[in-house]
């Protein structure tokens, strides 16, 4: 059985444990948990290509997850816009707030640019605190829910699913095709990059606006999800989080930062202790992956995997026929 | 008015410090580290702490808040930044310096606490001074010496020579004999002690408090974005600049949009003159 | 022979009694989820109220425990994050199943946690302040246990209204949750009161320096000082940015203005001098210079578990955290079960259950227990063992 095989082998029966977990999952709380992690990939698929693929360090996201949030929360809940039509809006609203950051941030280098989007995330969170009228200020808006048939557990854990599938299937046709490959070769070497006519300030662009999108629709059902939100939900380690899922699940892939996300939601609600330790942790796995495996731990799966069952490289030794040399070399003459 | 510009400049300065910080720690490794702001930090907390809780005198807070800023910028250097240069990823550095920042901020908050605590009296001086109150000058001089320090080393010194060198050119620099690496890890022990006593002298305005690092971070970097980078003077000059704004934005619009104001003027600053006030001119890629 | 088979029979009995003993314990305990923010924001409400909690369960499980069942105290440390809080919530409703939840502590994540509570139909005993967490339609397993935020404000704005007879009042609040929800109350009283703030600003609770504030405060004339932050932080720089203007205008508000953290923020001793704080009658010293009865044999049980020495946080903490394990116990008791609908008719009928910390009642129609008679209000600097002396009338 061949890997491209065992890949789709391997996709499919994900799939289906997918879909069926809340027959499996054993409680109600695990289902939150799941929905959860489906909510946040939405936002970390889209910053996948930013962080992932162009390699543009954002590390303010949370701030348009917060404006996605805030959002749905004021059109659908205070006035009583259709939750299905606020979501689109979040969303829109989130790629417009990241054409908004980005037009004038991404020409700048690394560090500039990183500086940039956290001032952003800072900056949502002082409007949010301020505009008290509009946004409940500290005390935060309450996160309406779905109609039905969204509005019971397993409902609305299909509804992030399905959305989180397809934002899955956008990113990867995305990231194989033209788009992605220019993404990756800005992230590579942007010099070569431009040198060959990509058109780098677009690409990134692209990429920082379609992130913007996707953060705003997870906003959105992030805060029907938790039913409440406060300012103090949206703090700066929640963007290092998301960052952290994807530089552990290894840039460049999809099903990387996924498996990243997956481990690092489920872990801390698994052991406890490492509640008061996780930003802790955060960071010291961060370093680790960065010091050790740049690539991510799936690179990491790779190298052990390798050195378990190495490939079988097939030597054909050549013996050159000396004879029909020779005389080729006579010919020449 | 005069309180807010004396305030003003006050903490401007404690952002210029930062800058002059970012600047050490850029000549020698074309690395902006995002730790610079948690060396102010940990200066301040380790001197509230020595001096406060350990009732040592101010001197000994000194030199602790300094050793404990050279340690954590020795730290930077062998943890985040070694292994990362070598490689030839472009941003991995700034991963490395963020995960280690992160660490030391949760680390201090687990020990220190989370509220923000007092930071002792240095020199005795009665509450009513005013103006004149050491908090406001401590950090405005401590800002002037290390320029003037800083330049000193520089122009005086051997290694400040060899400073500047690596910065002009690091290959070069490694061709003549300088040993790069041994020169990049005095360059971040010393902006590490440097920060430190930033840290130090103005911990009476900031208090000791362990989430200062990324706020700090974020505002010295603006600091020196506007004054330039790899200039010390446009450092002095871009803190102020901002301390001033966040200082005047305050008294008349309240303390709501701090943040914002701030980095409004970064935006302005870089959309009109991307390398800062005083910076050299960016050279080209190809 | 037979001897042996006795034995070997009375043997295999007694294992079979402690076995079906320690099973029927660990299968049949009364799950208490304790949803308490022990590090971040608050944490040093959290860690008193904590202690209350388990010298309660400790006390109850040594005395046989309630109906004869354990208790089992399941602590979740939500470090001041709602997303936790709501996490923790839904793993204490729907994973562990227990029967009653206490907190959470802060009012962001009671405002997260409480509907999910509320939607899961568990019992919970609130002790977050704001008033949007009590609603006897929305959350109706939801009680009250501290003081409502408004008898809070209405008991400071009686007494800087009617016992120093002030007019022109200043209101300082910060910005999280709790401030700001704060402020927009204490206004909305004073105007039924008759008077209108002259000034009212919300501060970020970590801002360095208050003097600003204070200036334009005084220059709009005001002769009374109301904050209204639980941030210790922000309250002692606040006292301290009064005394370096040398401005002595009156004190009056959040119970926070007593806490004995604020003694080391202050940069002069005097500063603490002409505040007062809205406190309770249970921990306030009497005219004789004693504390009600419950409350000192509190103390003296507790003191031990808390070092020993004197008391140096707020008592009413440990107090609050005390009765609402053995309001728990009362409802379990009274309802002979752990019906959740059992229980909450039980609450609903409960009048004048005597605690530590104050007197409760509850009805159909009201779920904020603590009654008004309770409050008090206490001069800031005279905090000794946790308690405080009554402001001069």
């Amino acid at each position: 059985m061949n890997s491209q095989t065992t890949k789709t082998l391997s996709l499919l029966v994900g799939a289906i444990l997918i879909a069926a977990l809340p027959f499996w999952a054993g409680d109600q709380y695990q289902l939150h948990l799941a929905a959860l992690i489906a909510v946040y990939w939405i936002l970390i698929a889209g910053l996948n290509l930013v962080v992932g693929f162009t390699g543009q360090l954002s590390i303010g996201h949370v701030g348009l997850l917060s404006i996605g949030s805030y959002t749905f929360a004021i059109l659908a809940g205070k006035m009583g816009i259709d939750p299905t039509l606020s979501v689109f809006v979040s969303g829109l609203l989130g790629g417009l707030c990241g054409l908004a950051l980005g037009l004038p941030s991404l020409r700048l280098p690394g560090f500039y640019f990183a500086m940039a989007t956290m001032a952003f995330s800072m900056i949502v969170n002082e409007i949010v605190l301020a505009q008290v009228d509009l946004t409940g200020g500290g005390i935060g808006l309450p996160g309406p829910m779905f109609p039905k048939p969204f509005d019971s557990p397993i409902g609305f854990y299909y509804l992030v699913t399905a959305i989180a599938l397809f934002v899955t299937w956008l990113t990867w046709n995305i990231a194989r095709r033209m788009w992605g490959r220019a993404f990756i070769s800005i992230r590579d070497n942007p010099v070569a990059a431009q040198a060959v006519g990509v058109p780098v300030f677009k690409a990134k662009l692209l990429a920082f606006v379609f992130s913007g999108i996707t953060a705003g629709v997870s906003g959105a059902l992030f805060a029907s999800l938790q039913s409440y939100i406060t300012p103090d939900t949206f703090v700066f380690e929640l963007s290092m989080f998301f960052f952290v899922c994807i530089i552990i699940g290894g840039r460049g892939s999809i099903i990387g930062p996924f498996l990243g996300t997956v481990v690092l939601t489920a872990l801390p609600e698994l052991v406890s202790p490492l509640a008061k330790l996780g930003n802790f942790f955060y960071g010291l796995l961060l370093l680790v992956v960065v010091l050790v495996v740049p690539e991510g731990i799936g690179r990491m799966f790779e190298i052990i995997s390798e050195r378990l069952r190495p490939r079988t490289v097939h030597r054909e030794p050549i013996t050159p026929d000396l004879n029909r040399l020779a005389k080729a070399l006579k010919v020449r003459e | 008015m005069l309180t807010v510009i004396v305030t003003g400049l006050a903490i401007g300065m404690l952002y210029a410090s930062i800058a002059l910080v970012y600047n050490v720690m850029f000549s020698t490794s074309k690395v902006l580290s995002v730790t610079t702001g948690h060396l102010s930090m940990v200066g301040g907390v380790f001197g509230a702490y020595i001096i406060s809780v350990l009732h040592m005198h101010w001197l000994w807070g000194l030199l602790g808040a300094v050793l404990a800023g050279a340690t954590f910028g020795w730290l930077t250097d062998v943890l985040a930044i070694r292994r990362v240069l070598a490689r030839s990823d472009e941003h991995l550095w700034l991963l490395s310096t963020l995960a280690l920042a992160t660490m030391v901020q949760q680390g201090v908050g687990l020990w220190w606490g989370t509220e923000p605590k007092p930071f002792p009296r240095l020199i005795t001086q009665e509450f009513g001074a005013g103006l004149m109150d050491q908090k406001f000058w401590l950090p405005i001089g401590m800002a002037i010496v290390m320029t003037i320090g800083l330049e000193f080393f520089y122009r005086k010194t051997m290694y400040g020579k060899v400073f500047i060198a690596m910065s002009e050119d690091a290959f070069a620099a490694r061709a003549r004999g300088v040993s790069t690496d041994k020169i990049r890890l005095l360059s971040y022990v010393l902006s590490g002690a440097l920060g430190g006593l930033a840290g130090f002298a103005a911990g009476q305005l900031t208090f000791a408090f362990f989430a200062l690092g990324h706020t700090l971070t974020l505002l010295g970097f603006i600091a020196l974005a506007v004054g330039g980078l790899g200039s010390n003077i446009g450092a002095l000059i871009g803190g102020a600049a901002l301390g001033l704004l966040n200082s005047f934005a305050s008294y008349y619009f309240g303390g709501e949009y701090q943040q914002t104001i701030a980095v409004g003027l970064l935006m302005v600053v870089l959309l009109i003159k991307p390398e800062g006030l005083l910076g050299a001119k960016n050279v080209r890629p190809v | 022979m037979l001897r042996l088979t006795k034995l070997a029979v009375r043997l295999s009995l007694a294992t079979a009694l402690v076995v079906s003993a320690t099973s029927t314990i660990a299968a049949d305990t009364i799950k208490i989820g304790w949803l308490s923010s022990l590090t971040g924001a608050l944490s040093s409400a959290a860690i008193a109220e904590n202690q209350g909690v388990q010298l309660a369960v400790d006390e109850i499980n040594k005395s046989g425990g309630i109906l004869g069942r354990q208790i089992e105290l399941l602590t979740r440390d939500t470090a001041g994050d709602p997303t936790k809080a709501v996490n923790f919530a839904q793993q204490l409703a729907f994973s562990d199943k227990v029967h009653f939840v206490i907190g959470p502590v802060n009012s962001g994540e009671g405002l997260a946690a409480v509907p999910i509570l509320a939607r899961a139909g568990v019992p919970n005993l609130v002790i977050g302040a704001i008033d949007e967490l009590i609603d006897p339609e929305k959350y109706p397993r939801a009680f009250r246990v501290i003081n409502t935020n408004r008898q809070w404000i209405s008991t400071a704005n009686d007494y800087a209204i009617k016992v120093l007879k002030k007019s022109k009042v200043a209101v300082i609040a910060d910005t999280s949750g709790y401030g700001t929800a704060s402020a927009k109350t204490a206004i909305e009283l004073l105007e039924k009161a008759g008077v209108k703030p002259v000034y009212t600003v919300l501060v970020d609770n970590n801002k360095t320096d208050l003097t600003d504030e204070m200036n334009k405060a005084r220059a709009a004339g005001a002769d009374v000082v109301m904050p209204w932050t639980a941030a210790t932080g922000m309250l002692g720089r606040l006292l301290n940015a009064r005394g370096e203007i040398g401005w002595n205008v009156p004190v009056v508000g959040h119970p926070a203005i007593m806490a004995a953290q604020i003694r080391q923020l202050l940069n002069k001793p005097e500063y603490w001098q002409n505040a007062y704080a809205a406190g309770y009658v249970s921990t306030t010293f009497g005219s004789n210079g004693k504390l009600p009865e419950r409350t000192q044999q509190l103390v003296d049980k507790i003191r031990p578990k808390l070092g020993g020495g004197e008391i140096d946080i707020l008592f009413w903490w440990v107090a609050m955290g005390y009765d609402t394990v053995k309001i728990i116990e009362h409802a379990i008791k009274t309802a002979g079960s752990t019906d959740a609908a059992a229980l909450q008719k039980v609450l609903e009928n409960t009048r004048d259950y005597k605690g530590v910390y104050a007197t409760y009642t509850w009805t159909t129609t009201e779920r904020n227990g603590f009654p008004d008679s309770n409050m008090a209000v206490n001069q800031a600097n005279t905090f000794k063992d946790g308690s405080f002396k009554l402001a001069p009338r």
